[in-house]
């Protein structure tokens, strides 16, 4: 919880900016904080566009898939130049808290560091710091609509196959929250592929009922909010599709029987990379500016 | 100090001009007004005289006015019986020439006839004559013949000669002589008729028939559709009692100078102008006019050639289109003969139908079509009229055009058979019932393969939206296409067109959006049932929108070589309404 009056709450609220760079007419920063939600130094990238000299702009909060840190997403997503045009800061995390010294977060590629989730974990040695929802939902928001010109009503949400699987969850949980989501290549059922139950079997135990409350097909069935309006790429040579990690076709028969709108576009020949991220990424933009700049 | 003498009355004195007639002598009275004034007055005396000099003056200056105005008319009169009496010698010489014309020909003509008697009688008589003397040769050589025979010594030959001589005599004796003249010596004097000459005598001093009056070539706005008014002139002194108005209309296939072949009518009339009514439209009249007085009738005018006004055209309101740009009127002639061109007038109507603004016309218009410009989100009334030489037509039934997105009608015979439409024109079915082969009519332009119909062409750049309400249960295919796409091939097939397509399987919907065959892999979780079709021609786009839910499904990128027609088709029977005219909602425009 953070207590605004208390003087380490304004300790959290410093921001250290570790890199700027121009970029499409507008900057493209990298800051450092102290995060409370996860109890470690985090870094997080953000974009602002030349419109944030003059006018709050809308917020396009951006996560990235496992094994990525805020790099990936500026360097290679191409991003910058349709945010520009659309006058849409962006706001790209990390995918988990680093150097916790927590045993065996190092292991794996696929759990543990950078392999967050975008769960509060419950179980032990994680819960402390692995707190990737709250800190994506609550504490960054804060950060960002405290220190930047961002308009605090107008933001989305969007990712990339774990962060995919972060953006569903987040928008499903929070109705009316995000103006809209949209995802690339996501993870749409965590507890039916390898992945989802090997970390939330790690993060969240051996009750799978704790597991629904992060798995957007699950929550998708029984969704209850404001319209939404989903925009879905998957690469058609992606060796996770196949794989059986993703399993969009899950998502769309929830979505279709509960008549969430979504349109699914299979890109024949793309695959799981960035590559496919950045071919797209301005439709998503597009997307996303629709309700954004409404 | 000078003495008031009182108040000067001019009349009283006399004012005698220098070295001028006293004024009785002077028959206009006018003279002698102004002169030398021979007493002296007082300075206020003196004033008022001036006063006076300049008011008499005034009036005298009028008088002269008057007088220079009399003297110009008398001038006029003088010039005008100058020429009337130069008419009436050249009358008179003219005339005078005609007769002796004739006289002279007369004279020529007998002098001619006599000639010819004279020579024709000489002939016989010298003919007789010559006869005569072949004669007397003859009996010359007889009586030398039988003296010979009679001198003759030889008894023997003379007594061989002797009586056929004698009864050769004796012939020759027999012979009447023809001694009468073998022509008369008379000369017959037939009576001249100069009754002519002597009617041209009488004339001179009779009033002539009027000369050819000159009928005006036709006045601008002069003629309705079913009267002409005409002018003419008669540009002589003569006196006319009436004038007759000859008119017939001008048919195509009747050579011009045919005055017998349709009918000619008349009217008489005592001005010199008429109002010819129960004519036709769009029609061609020829018309002369000849004047009559008690004398006779002048010779016929030049033949002029009227036009009436066509009939008003008649706009088809399923042949027009309209988008926030621009509308596309297109009518008929109303008219079977060919008109000069048309006029297209609109007005803008305010939201109460009232009209507001001056009305624009397009003048000039060759064809029974128009692309009109126009402004975004109005409404307009517009009427066409059918101009000829004439003139302009009464207007046509107003058409209201919305400039509120885009309207078009179908194309209802590019429809395959089986594809009917609604009377209202923008619902279609595909009927479930096997049409008997005879009542599957192809021709050229219908789709025979495809459940297919165009809508009217696009032909504005620009943006446009229509949307189209359909079923869960209807298979159908919606887009666009170019004119000459292949009606042989299924909407979408080719690279002529592109489309949503949605197709039914056992297990769930399927939508593709097909061009040139190839469709993206698309799933879409919640059904339209009411598609939004966004074409854009400048940015090269075709998107497709579930309206309901303002949901993007699906954007072509295409570069439009030429304007496309809306497209729509059924795969399976079920029916489709198209809803036009409706203004793009935000989330359709870039």
């Amino acid at each position: 919880m953070l207590c605004l009056s208390c003087p380490f709450a304004k300790l959290s609220m410093a921001l250290t900016q570790v890199s700027s760079n121009k970029c499409a007419g507008g900057y493209q920063k990298v800051y450092e904080h102290e995060s409370v939600e996860l109890q470690c130094k985090m870094k997080f990238a953000v974009y602002l566009p030349p419109k944030a000299e003059t006018d709050k702009c809308p917020v396009f909060y951006w996560l990235s898939g496992l094994t990525c840190t805020e790099q990936n997403f500026i360097t290679k997503a191409g991003a910058q130049q349709a945010a520009a045009d659309n006058g849409i800061i962006i706001v790209a995390p990390d995918t988990s808290p680093r150097g916790c010294g927590i045993e065996g977060e190092d292991e794996s590629w696929d759990f543990g560091t950078g392999a967050g989730f975008y769960v509060d974990a419950t179980e032990e040695p994680w819960k402390n710091n692995y707190r990737m929802y709250s800190y994506v939902t609550e504490e960054l928001p804060k950060l960002i609509n405290s220190n930047f010109a961002a308009d605090p009503d107008r933001m989305s949400i969007s990712g990339h196959s774990m962060g995919g699987h972060g953006a569903l969850v987040c928008t499903l949980r929070n109705p009316g929250r995000y103006k809209t989501v949209s995802a690339f290549a996501p993870i749409c059922n965590p507890i039916g592929c390898p992945w989802g139950q090997k970390a939330f079997a790690g993060y969240l135990g051996a009750d799978k009922s704790t597991w629904e409350a992060y798995d957007a097909t699950v929550l998708a069935a029984s969704y209850d909010g404001p319209k939404l309006d989903i925009l879905i790429d998957q690469g058609g040579d992606d060796q996770f599709l196949s794989s059986s990690q993703l399993l969009p076709d899950h998502l769309i028969a929830a979505c279709s029987a509960k008549k969430i709108p979504v349109v699914f576009r299979r890109q024949p020949g793309y695959d799981h990379s960035y590559f496919f991220i950045y071919s797209f990424m301005s439709d998503h933009i597009k997307h996303h500016a629709k309700y954004l700049n409404a | 100090m000078w003495s008031y003498v009182g108040h000067i009355e001019w009349t009283s004195y006399r004012f005698r001009p220098a070295g001028s007639p006293p004024l009785g002598m002077d028959p206009l009275g006018s003279r002698g007004v102004l002169g030398v004034i021979e007493e002296c007055f007082s300075a206020e005396e003196q004033e008022e005289a001036d006063e006076g000099i300049t008011v008499t003056r005034n009036q005298l200056q009028e008088k002269v006015v008057e007088m220079e105005n009399f003297a110009g008319h008398l001038e006029e009169i003088f010039l005008t019986v100058e020429e009337n009496f130069g008419r009436q010698e050249q009358h008179l010489e003219q005339h005078y020439n005609e007769v002796l014309q004739t006289l002279s020909q007369r004279y020529d003509q007998r002098a001619a006839r006599l000639d010819l008697d004279k020579k024709s009688r000489l002939e016989v008589l010298y003919g007789q004559l010559l006869g005569c003397g072949r004669t007397m040769d003859s009996s010359k050589e007889l009586i030398e013949a039988a003296q010979g025979v009679y001198r003759s010594q030889d008894r023997r030959l003379f007594l061989k000669a002797v009586m056929p001589t004698i009864q050769r005599i004796e012939e020759f004796a027999k012979e009447e002589m023809d001694l009468t003249l073998s022509t008369a010596l008379e000369i017959n004097t037939t009576e001249d008729d100069l009754s002519d000459v002597k009617t041209m005598m009488d004339s001179i001093s009779v009033v002539p028939a009027p000369s050819a009056p000159v009928i005006n070539p036709q006045m601008a706005n002069s003629a309705t559709q079913t009267s002409l008014r005409v002018r003419w002139n008669l540009f002589s002194d003569d006196t006319v009692e009436f004038y007759e108005l000859f008119y017939r209309p001008v048919l195509e296939d009747l050579p011009a100078d045919n005055t017998h072949g349709t009918d000619v009518c008349k009217v008489k009339v005592k001005e010199t102008h008429c109002r010819v009514t129960d004519l036709l439209p769009n029609a061609q009249y020829e018309l002369w006019v000849m004047a009559t007085n008690t004398t006779g009738i002048s010779p016929a005018s030049e033949k002029a050639l009227y036009m009436t006004v066509p009939s008003p055209p008649a706009i088809k309101e399923r042949g027009c289109s309209s988008c926030p740009e621009a509308a596309l009127i297109r009518w008929d002639s109303g008219n079977n003969n060919p008109v000069d061109s048309y006029t297209v007038e609109i007005t803008e109507m305010d939201t109460h139908g009232a009209q507001c603004g001056a009305a624009e016309a397009i003048v000039a218009v060759p064809s029974c079509q128009c692309l009109i410009q126009l402004q975004q989100d109005r409404r307009y009334m517009v009427t066409v009229r059918a101009v000829n030489i004439g003139g302009p037509s009464e207007k046509s039934h107003p058409l209201g055009v919305s400039t509120t997105g885009t309207l078009f009608h179908l194309l209802e015979d590019t429809a395959h058979p089986c594809l009917s439409i609604s009377e209202d024109g923008f619902t279609m079915f595909y009927g479930d019932e096997e049409l008997p082969l005879s009542a599957l009519a192809f021709d050229d332009n219908n789709f025979a393969r495809c459940v297919a119909v165009l809508g009217d062409l696009l032909p504005v750049r620009g943006q446009h939206y229509w949307e189209v309400a359909v079923d869960d249960y209807t298979e159908f295919r919606v887009g666009v296409a170019y004119e000459d796409t292949n009606r042989n091939a299924y909407l979408g097939a080719t690279n002529t067109s592109w489309c949503m397509r949605h197709i039914l399987t056992p297990t769930r919907h399927k939508y593709e959006f097909l061009h040139d065959g190839w469709s993206p892999d698309l799933r879409i979780t919640v059904n339209p049932m009411r598609i939004g079709v966004a074409l854009d021609y400048d940015g090269g786009t075709l998107s497709f929108y579930n309206v309901e839910l303002e949901q993007h499904l699906y954007t072509f990128h295409c570069c439009f070589q030429s304007y496309v027609h809306p497209c729509f088709a059924l795969d399976n029977p079920g029916g489709l309404t198209v809803h036009n005219g409706v203004e793009a909602p935000g989330y359709t425009r870039n």
